[in-house]
Formats: C-alpha cells, sequence, structure tokens
C-alpha cells in the first residue's frame, strides 16, 4: 500500500489537507454556482431559439405555451408568414396541475409532440437521447422521460409510467442530462398528450363536444415557430403578430430579457455564492501555507546559516509551496467531487452540482497562485530576519 | 591572521522594548590554525559574540574582517556567501532539520554553495564514517541520540572544509564520552587543516584543550591570552 505521507515533503501531510479543505469548499460552492448558470442559460437559450406563439385569452396551457387554445387553422396561417421555415403545434401541461402556478422553476410538464415535424427549436434540434429511443412517427401510448424525471423516479426504458390516473405509458426512452427545463419533461405523442388534456380539463370537453366546431388539430396549447436562416427572429415574431390576428406571440429577444429580469435574483445569489467561495477557499489556502512556512522559520533560520540566500530561499520554498498547493488541490477537487457526487446520488433527481472543468481548471489555478503568493510573502518575512533571529523565534 | 574583529557591539530590546546592552567594543583576533575557546558566565555575551563573527546577526557597531574582506560590510547575499563558504557551525541543540535524513542535513552545506553532488556525497559518507554515523545516514534526527545528532551536526559543519568554524556549546548536551570524540576532532580540525576554531564552552576540559581562552563578563572581554595549551 502506497504511504501517502511518503509522496509529500515531509512535515506537510496537514499543510495539504488544509488546502484540500479550502479547496473543496471553493470547488463545491462553484459547482452549485454552475449548476444553478446552467440551468438559466439553457433556459434563455430554449426561449431564444424558437418563436413561441399561443392562441388569443388567458391559457389553458402551461410553460412556454401559456396562451389560449391554438387552433389548427392558425398554425397554418403563421406557416405562410414570410420568413417562417417550419411551425409545430405542441400541448404543454404540467404533470400535476395543483403545483404548477407555485413551482415554475422546477416543475414536470408533460410535452406532447408530433415527431412527424421537426423540433422548431433552433438550440434544441435534437434532444440526445441516453437509454431507448426518441419517440416515432406513429408511436401511442410511449413516452421519452428527461434525465432528473427518470432518476426521481427510477425508469428506465422498457418501464411504465401512469401520467394520468388509468393511463400507462411505456418508457421508450430516457433523455441525458441537458440540466435544464428538458430534463423534468414527460415527452409524449401530440394526439397522446391531446388526450391526457381532454381528461383533466372538463370545460375542454364540453367545448369540444358541444358547438364550438373545434377537432382534435385545434387541441395546441401552443406551437413553436422555426425561421428561416438570415431572419431576425424578433422581427418575424412581430411580423406574425401583426399578420395573424389572435395569437400570443412571444418576442425571443423580449422574453430572454424577461426571463434574466426574473432570474436576476439567482444571478445575485450566484455572485454571492462565488465571492463566499473565493474568499473562504482563499483564506484557508492562503493562511495554511503561510502558517506552514512560518511553522519552518527554525529550518530556513538554519538554511541561512548554511548560507542560503534570499532567492535560493524563496525558490526552495515555492517549489514546496507548488507541491504542497497541487497535491492539496487535488486532494480537494476528488474531495469536492466524491461528496457531490454522494449528494446527487441520494435518489430524488435533483443534481445539485456541475462540475464543469473550467471550474476544476480554475480551481487547481487558483490554489497554486494562492498557494504561490502566500508563500512568497511568508518567504520576504522571513528573509528580512537574521538567520539568528529565525532560529531563536522558531525554537 | 584569519579573523580581526574591532568594537563589536550589540544591543537587543527587551520585552518593553528598552535597550539590553549585550557586548561592548569587543576586540578578536584569531589566526589561522588556531583554536580559541571563549568562556564565562551565563548571560555574558558568549553567543552573542558567536554569533556576530558568524555573520548570524548584524552588528550595531564594530567591523570585522575575514583574511582581507571586510565581511561586516557586505551585503545580505554576499554575506550569505560567505557563511555558505568560509563559516561551519555547530550549536548545542545540533539545529539539525527533522525533514531531512542525517545524510540530507550534511548535504544541504554543499547545496547553498553550488558544490557537485557526487563529490559533497562522497564527501559526506566518508566523514560520516569517521564520526562513526554513516550507518544512520537515513535515519531521521528524531532517530538518532544526542550524540550521533551532534556528530552529524558536525559533519554538516565541516563538510565545504571551511576555514573558521564556530561551535557554540557543541559538548553541552552530551556525555562525557561522546563530549570527547566532539572536541578531539575539532582539534584535529586546527591541526590538521589549519582550521580556526571558536568554540563557547563551559568545560574546563575544553578550555584547556584550547590554544587561548577568551574570557567575557558582562559584554566586556577580561583577557584574551594564552592560559589554554598550545
Amino acid at each position: 500500500m502506497v504511504d501517502v505521507r511518503r509522496l509529500l515533503p515531509r512535515g506537510y501531510l496537514f499543510t495539504v489537507l488544509g488546502i484540500a479543505v479550502g479547496v473543496a469548499g471553493l470547488v463545491a460552492l462553484g459547482a452549485m454556482a454552475e449548476r444553478i448558470t446552467r440551468f438559466i442559460d439553457g433556459g434563455d437559450r430554449f426561449v431564444l431559439g424558437q418563436i413561441s406563439v399561443a392562441g388569443e385569452g388567458m391559457g389553458m396551457g402551461t410553460g412556454f405555451t401559456a396562451g389560449g387554445l391554438l387552433r389548427a387553422s392558425k398554425i397554418q396561417e403563421i406557416a405562410r408568414v414570410p420568413g417562417v421555415a417550419a411551425v409545430q403545434g405542441q400541448v404543454m401541461l404540467p404533470l400535476n396541475p395543483t403545483t404548477s402556478q407555485f413551482l415554475t422553476l422546477t416543475q414536470e410538464l408533460i410535452l406532447g409532440v408530433d415527431p412527424a415535424v421537426r423540433m422548431s427549436n433552433r438550440e434544441f434540434r435534437e434532444l440526445p437521447v441516453r437509454d431507448g429511443r426518441f419517440l416515432r412517427v406513429g408511436d401511442r401510448g410511449v413516452v421519452v422521460v428527461g434525465a432528473d424525471f427518470a432518476a426521481s423516479r427510477r425508469l428506465r426504458a422498457g418501464g411504465a409510467l401512469d401520467l394520468a390516473t388509468g393511463r400507462t405509458f411505456q418508457v421508450v426512452g430516457v433523455l441525458d442530462k441537458t440540466l435544464t427545463a428538458p430534463d423534468r419533461f414527460a415527452i409524449v405523442p401530440l394526439d397522446d398528450a391531446r388526450d391526457l388534456w381532454l381528461r383533466r380539463d372538463p370545460l375542454l370537453v364540453q367545448v369540444f363536444t358541444g358547438a364550438g366546431g373545434l377537432g382534435r388539430g385545434d387541441l395546441n396549447t401552443g406551437a413553436a415557430v422555426a425561421w428561416a436562416d438570415g431572419v431576425d427572429p424578433d422581427a418575424l415574431a412581430r411580423r406574425i403578430q401583426a399578420e395573424v390576428p389572435g395569437l400570443n406571440v412571444t418576442i425571443p429577444g423580449e422574453l430572454s430579457r424577461l426571463l434574466r429580469q426574473s432570474t436576476a435574483f439567482f444571478s445575485a445569489l450566484l455572485f454571492g455564492i462565488g465571492v463566499l467561495g473565493l474568499v473562504i477557499g482563499g483564506l484557508s489556502l492562503s493562511n495554511t501555507v503561510t502558517a506552514a512556512v512560518f511553522e519552518r522559520i527554525r529550518d530556513f533560520g538554519i538554511k541561512r546559516a548554511l548560507g542560503a540566500t534570499d532567492g535560493q530561499l524563496l525558490r526552495e520554498i515555492l517549489g514546496e509551496a507548488l507541491g504542497v498547493s497541487i497535491s492539496g488541490g487535488l486532494l480537494g477537487v476528488g474531495l469536492a467531487l466524491a461528496v457531490g457526487t454522494l449528494v446527487d446520488a441520494r435518489g430524488d433527481g435533483q443534481q445539485l452540482f456541475l462540475f464543469s472543468p473550467r471550474l476544476l481548471a480554475f480551481a487547481l489555478g487558483f490554489a497554486v497562485v494562492l498557494g504561490g503568493l502566500a508563500a512568497t510573502y511568508a518567504t520576504l518575512r522571513i528573509v528580512r530576519l537574521s538567520p539568528a533571529e529565525a532560529i531563536r523565534r522558531g525554537a | 591572521m584569519l579573523v580581526r574583529a574591532h568594537g563589536l557591539s550589540k544591543t537587543f530590546r527587551g520585552p518593553d522594548g528598552s535597550p539590553v546592552p549585550v557586548l561592548h567594543g569587543v576586540d578578536v583576533d584569531v589566526k589561522a590554525g588556531e583554536c580559541v575557546a571563549v568562556a564565562g558566565p551565563s548571560g555574558c555575551g558568549k553567543s552573542t559574540l558567536l554569533n556576530l563573527l558568524g555573520l548570524l546577526e548584524p552588528l550595531d557597531a564594530g567591523e570585522i574582517w575575514l583574511d582581507d574582506v571586510c565581511v561586516s560590510r557586505l551585503s545580505r547575499g554576499a554575506q550569505c556567501r560567505v557563511r555558505g563558504r568560509s563559516i561551519g557551525y555547530i550549536f548545542q541543540s545540533f539545529l539539525l532539520i527533522a525533514g531531512l535524513t542525517a545524510l540530507e542535513n550534511v548535504l544541504l552545506a554543499a547545496r547553498y554553495v553550488g558544490r557537485p553532488r557526487p563529490e559533497a556525497l562522497a564527501e559526506a559518507r566518508r566523514l560520516m564514517d569517521r564520526l562513526g554515523v554513516v550507518h544512520r545516514a537515513d535515519h531521521y534526527p528524531a532517530q538518532l541520540s544526542g550524540g550521533e545528532q551532534q556528530r552529524v551536526a558536525y559533519c554538516r559543519a565541516v563538510l565545504n572544509a571551511p576555514p573558521l568554524v564556530l561551535a557554540d556549546e557543541p559538548t553541552g548536551n552530551l556525555d562525557d564520552g561522546h563530549a570527547a570524540v566532539i572536541l578531539a576532532e575539532l582539534r584535529a580540525l586546527c591541526r590538521e587543516r589549519g582550521t580556526s576554531v571558536i568554540l563557547v564552552t563551559h568545560r574546563a576540559d575544553a578550555a584547556a584543550r584550547a590554544d587561548r581562552v577568551l574570557r567575557l563578563r558582562e559584554g566586556r572581554l577580561e583577557s584574551q591570552g594564552g592560559d589554554g595549551h598550545s
């Protein structure tokens, strides 16, 4: 078995552990910040990737397609507007209607799409499937679930899922993690989504079966509109609004700004977490390295007595500080990864940490640079002392 | 004449910041190959004198010359080089570095003067063999007895064959047997290599074997002559 103590400069084991704790704190806080950033960025990419359209009115759907019923005739009118490349009618429903109005950032959604129509969102042309397959033309009674949705219910391709009382769907695919909204989606064929909607909404059933003149094709909570290459999406959204009456049209740029405003609290929180991580990790690391150097002041006094110059001593201490900082940094990263993985594996499907390569590289770089600065500061303090004074202070 | 020191004075600061004078205008001359003992009651300034002569402590007043160079006026870097090449130290409490083995401690003296490692390694092993500690080369100081530690410290002090060796109570923590070994080596150093040795000691037998004994009292030189053996 490898004796770790032999791999480190002798006497530095506790220094390395001290640095590891500081770096682990920095990495863990940073990973939580990264996770929230990815979630917000994912939402932003989504709204900037399509023009979301719903029917006029207060809304029967949810999410990005909230608004009135969007009839098939309206979808055809939208498709004729110059600059529109494709229109995909959708049904988006909350999985649990009683909580959907409150938990808007993390709510689970049922999304009905027509696999025959290409996904209209430029940023999410294809959703990556981890297990099984995506929806195919002609599918009925099947569902593809997001990664968090699957994890919280221990679902795999081949399993079964009850999306409404008495209506069981076969799970044909599980999506890869996107770290944003689709992680909590249950995606079903459009016709199945329409059935689920009708089961849930008695008022809609009366309208549908009465004299409203509605067909199944009119049952859309909204549509995603794709634009042709080179078209300004905001300008196109305004053109659709002007040319097709009776629509709620979201302007991608405005929606993105709205989203940013509504997540301003999280952005501030992220900034706070980042600053806190840097302060805690930085103080812990620099204090540990400085204390470790001062702890060996007697040794450096002896070395000065043996002829070590300022430069030789600085190089020697910096070399040791570098070794110790890298060891502590790697150990801290490993510690944070282990704790983060354990926490994220607790089974409720929520991923709290995102250990991005840029975060890990930053943490290691931070440890090395700060360790070097702390060691330099301590060395400059020590070389100002006479060798005899350094030996006395270290005695 | 190897060492000439004139008017050496040193004052420390007490806990309340008040001045505590330790040495007052001390003059010391030591010839090449001479063994000089420094004696006197505790607190009379013996160790401070040795620290000043070894450039381990800055002077308040006076000058120190090694051969033709006024080393007390040199820059900090130049004084480091003088310490590495021209002066060897042996301390009462050995002052070995705990994180290094006995051999690494000895070799430390060669590191800072840029001496080739193979040559230094061979010399270190030869010295350790002569002092009877070569079998302890890979042991850490905590694994050595006091006598062994002081013999390792002696090897480190003389590895670069410095013309001046300063020994501050080198036998203070040793039994008579180990003390005799160290004192015999210091005498041999003067005789065989022409090294100058300045030895702070309380032991009458050690002072008696020196060429001269400097007697300090309350920071002043009381006598500097010839009551040791030649």
